[in-house]
């Protein structure tokens, strides 16, 4: 075969297959998709608006998606034994990562939908629904660690700043204690030079407030963990306005909470 | 009946010969080596990008302070550095050089393709730290911000036309397959990256079409850009370095169509169990499948091919690499029509099994095929040999050891992790402690990759600074032949 | 069956009958136009005088390539 023409053909007559295939059906089929709206309720989806929707694209820039999926597989997927060897499906829904499986329909306000393809965490469809506590998502941001030991989330220290109070305390401030917000993103603990220099400074007033004999070597250990686990008086960490938008995106997620039509097996 | 061929005569027409093949050599020298050199720079980029990204999976304190390098947007930086960076810049220049020597044509104004390889390093230095100082965009295989694809389109419109130009102006009249994949390669891949971009980025489809079009671009930037241009590679390398025509020729054609015809189909096994049409990721494990075919017509023709040949894996570098390559890329492929099963794919799909499964393929096959080429094509470019065979033989062992150990940790951690996560009695936690020691074997095996490449820099770097004996003897000289000729 | 259902049916059929129909008419013209003629001759075009077949082109610097 020495013909350009022929390769040129094949090439063409192949691939638009596909194109049209796997490309211009779906977006034909998928592009007239309109909310669900009953008399007397909410229509659903509804669009991202304000903070959240800034936070879409903080989740965005950060890769959030390289490491939770947004989408929940149907009751019919992801087959493991019990106890009894007996085989079982649907752990996504039983993991609540949703109520039901999610459609194409959920995702028609979503841009760019960021499915994802990857569960180092867990799912994120409906985080909002599942944990809608703003304080606990800014002190995980924060370090991961001091919600799950075991957690290797990067910590994004960088949506928070630490500063001094001046006056009264904000009302953002975390309610987390020293070792996570001296040295944000990190967990700190004192030198033992540094945690002498403490103790003598503060220790006589700690040991009184606490009962402890400063004395002991098991006195000492009590103190420092008390030390540790209040929070700093004079100082305090307050999430910046990424830190506030990122929070304000998991919560408005809210997938396959509202039933549809088409999502049932 | 033609005359016996007199000595001279034959003296003189292997004298011609080598003096068209240094011509057209020459004619490729500057803008080839411009595509491989910057290639080798975005392959230590990305591998730096890679260790840093693999650390912090299970030392989640390293380098945590800073935004610039958090894992999400490192993870987006690395596959813009080795995808867009390292992988197409290298296939430009494979597809390029392959393309004038089997056309036994001259590059024509080499100069305009030093324009194309600036446009195509801008956007991938622009990608790469767009994404590093926030602008990431979270669409796989896409990342780059938006000001980086007009770069990208601009080049790629200049590569495509001068292949097009070369191949129109062959003196060769018979087209090789290896023309064949890379005809197709050029055509199909500014398709496929127009129309995604648009329908991701200047005209937004709704919803779940968008990671559509995603997985149709990001399956086929493997199966329709570097997959053909490699394999083309290998159908090229392997039987001009034994001395010996391919096997069968029939098979390399059907092979050819198999893959034109199924690998397009194949993308959206990456959204199965997904919120799309059912149809779809049936049509797609059924392309998947079916991918059996090309891929098993390459494996039978390249190892009979082989066959016989086998001890010079020993002699030739270049071989080496390729055959690797040539062998990792019937494994990927089987894997991968077998990971398209629904029942396969529900433990697979959102684990390292799929991470692994990816490297395989990109680095095992692309990649090691490339470094292959590169061996062969660098020296009859500069005219001088390689200065060192401990780099090279260091470069191979790191590579060849590095991904076997990255492939066999993360498969067998992903899959168990899998299990695990389809077990709704197992909690997160368990699973996420479980992985350590994987994800550290594989930060193992990337410090060895990484090793590799500085290896294989360093000779190249080498080899363009006038080190080692210029090219002389054996049958691939061309450096004393021109001056007999002329 | 719905009407989405009918027409993606239809042009799946369609698609299938337009894109089958132009591969047996290329096969059939290729036949007949001599394109499979001497088929295997085209994997030697990547030989030439210089460096013909049975003659290795590659090998560790500084080292000789064996003849096959």
């Amino acid at each position: 075969m020495d013909r350009g023409m022929v390769i040129f053909l094949g090439a063409l007559l192949t691939f638009s297959s596909s194109w049209l295939g796997l490309i211009l059906f779906p977006f034909w089929q998928l592009r007239d998709e309109k909310p669900l709206t009953k008399d007397g309720e909410d229509p659903y989806p509804v669009p991202l608006q304000g903070l959240a929707l800034a936070g879409k694209t903080v989740y965005q820039n950060n890769g959030c998606m390289y490491c939770h999926t947004q989408q929940v597989r149907s009751e019919r997927f992801g087959n493991w034994w019990d106890a009894n060897g007996e085989q079982r499906t649907g752990a996504d829904i039983r993991r609540s990562y949703g109520q039901r499986r999610t459609v194409s329909r959920d995702y028609i306000y979503d841009n760019p939908t960021m499915l994802g393809t990857m569960r180092t965490g867990p799912d994120l469809a409906n985080i909002g629904v599942r944990n809608p506590s703003a304080p606990w998502h800014h002190t995980h941001l924060l370090n991961p660690r001091s919600a799950n030991a075991w957690s290797i989330m990067p910590s994004f220290a960088f949506f928070y700043t630490r500063e001094k109070v001046v006056g009264t305390r904000s009302d953002k401030a975390l309610s987390l204690g020293r070792e996570w917000t001296v040295n944000p993103g990190y967990r700190w603990k004192p030198s033992a030079k540094e945690w002498d220099a403490i103790l003598a400074a503060q220790g006589p007033a700690l040991a009184a407030q606490k009962g402890i004999d400063p004395a002991s070597a098991e006195g000492k250990k009590q103190l420092l963990d008390y030390w540790l686990t209040t929070p700093e008086e004079d100082y305090q960490v307050i999430p910046n306005a990424d830190g506030d938008a990122l929070v304000a995106y998991l919560l408005a997620l809210r997938k396959a909470e509202v039933p549809l039509p088409e999502a049932k097996e | 009946m033609p005359a016996p061929l007199t000595s001279e005569m034959i003296e003189a027409n292997r004298a011609r010969s080598a003096a068209e093949r240094a011509a057209i050599d020459a004619s490729c020298r500057g803008p080839v080596l411009a595509f491989a050199a910057t290639a080798v720079f975005w392959l230590l980029m990305g591998s730096v990008l890679a260790l840093i990204a693999s650390i912090k999976l299970h030392s989640p304190y390293f380098l945590t302070g800073s935004a610039e390098l958090t894992f999400g947007r490192v993870r987006m930086a690395h596959l813009q550095a080795v995808g867009i960076g390292w992988a197409s810049l290298a296939t430009v220049a494979a597809a390029l050089w392959q393309m004038c020597r089997l056309s036994r044509a001259e590059l024509i104004y080499p100069k305009i393709l030093y324009l194309s390889c600036a446009l195509w390093n801008v956007g991938t230095f622009l990608a790469v730290f767009g994404i590093i100082f926030g602008d990431g965009q979270s669409v796989e295989w896409l990342d780059a911000p938006r000001y980086a694809p007009p770069f990208f389109i601009a080049a790629l419109g200049i590569v495509v036309a001068w292949v097009v130009a070369v191949f129109r102006r062959r003196r060769e009249p018979h087209v090789y397959v290896t023309q064949w994949y890379i005809l197709g390669a050029v055509f199909w891949f500014p398709w496929m990256y127009l129309v995604t971009v648009f329908m991701i980025f200047w005209t937004p489809a709704t919803g779940v079409v968008q990671p559509i079009v995603n997985w149709w671009f990001g399956h086929n930037t493997l199966g329709l850009w570097f997959t053909p241009v490699a394999v083309g590679t290998a159908y090229y390398l392997i039987p001009k370095i034994i001395g010996r025509p391919i096997h069968s020729y029939y098979l390399s054609i059907i092979g050819f169509w198999a893959l034109a015809l199924f690998y397009s189909w194949a993308g959206m096994h990456h959204l199965i169990g997904g919120p799309i049409p059912g149809w779809l990721a049936s049509a797609s494990t059924v392309g998947s499948m079916m991918m059996l075919i090309p891929v098993l017509a390459v494996a039978i023709n390249h190892h009979m091919t082989m066959r016989g040949h086998f001890h010079r894996l020993r002699y030739s570098p270049a071989l080496r690499f390729t055959v690797f390559g040539a062998i990792a890329y019937t494994l990927v492929s089987v894997q991968g029509s077998f990971e398209a099963l629904k029942d396969f794919s529900e433990v697979a799909h959102f684990t390292h099994y799929t991470v692994a499964h990816a490297h395989l393929g990109a680095y095992g096959f692309v990649t090691m095929i490339y470094f292959g080429l590169f061996y062969y094509m660098i020296p009859r470019l500069t005219g001088r040999e390689w200065a060192s065979p401990l780099l090279i033989r260091v470069h191979f062992w790191c590579a060849a050891v590095g991904i076997t150990v990255y492939f066999v940790a993360l498969s067998i951690g992903g899959w168990w992790q899998g299990r695990m996560m389809n077990n709704p009695s197992v909690e997160f936690g368990k699973i996420v402690t479980y992985l350590l020691p994987y994800l550290f074997t594989r930060s193992l095996a990337g410090i060895l990759l990484t090793i590799g490449h500085l290896a294989f820099a360093t000779s190249f770097i080498m080899n363009l600074a006038g080190w080692g004996k210029q090219r002389s003897g054996g049958p691939t000289f061309f450096v004393e032949p021109v001056g007999k000729a002329t | 069956m719905s009407a989405v259902d009918l027409a993606l049916f239809l042009t799946v059929i369609g698609s299938v009958v337009l894109f089958g129909g132009a591969a047996v008419l290329a096969l059939s013209w290729a036949f007949k136009s001599g394109q499979f003629d001497n088929f295997q001759r085209g994997s030697l075009s990547i030989f030439g005088p210089d460096e013909p077949p049975g003659e290795g082109t590659d090998a560790f610097p500084g080292e000789p390539s064996p003849r096959t």
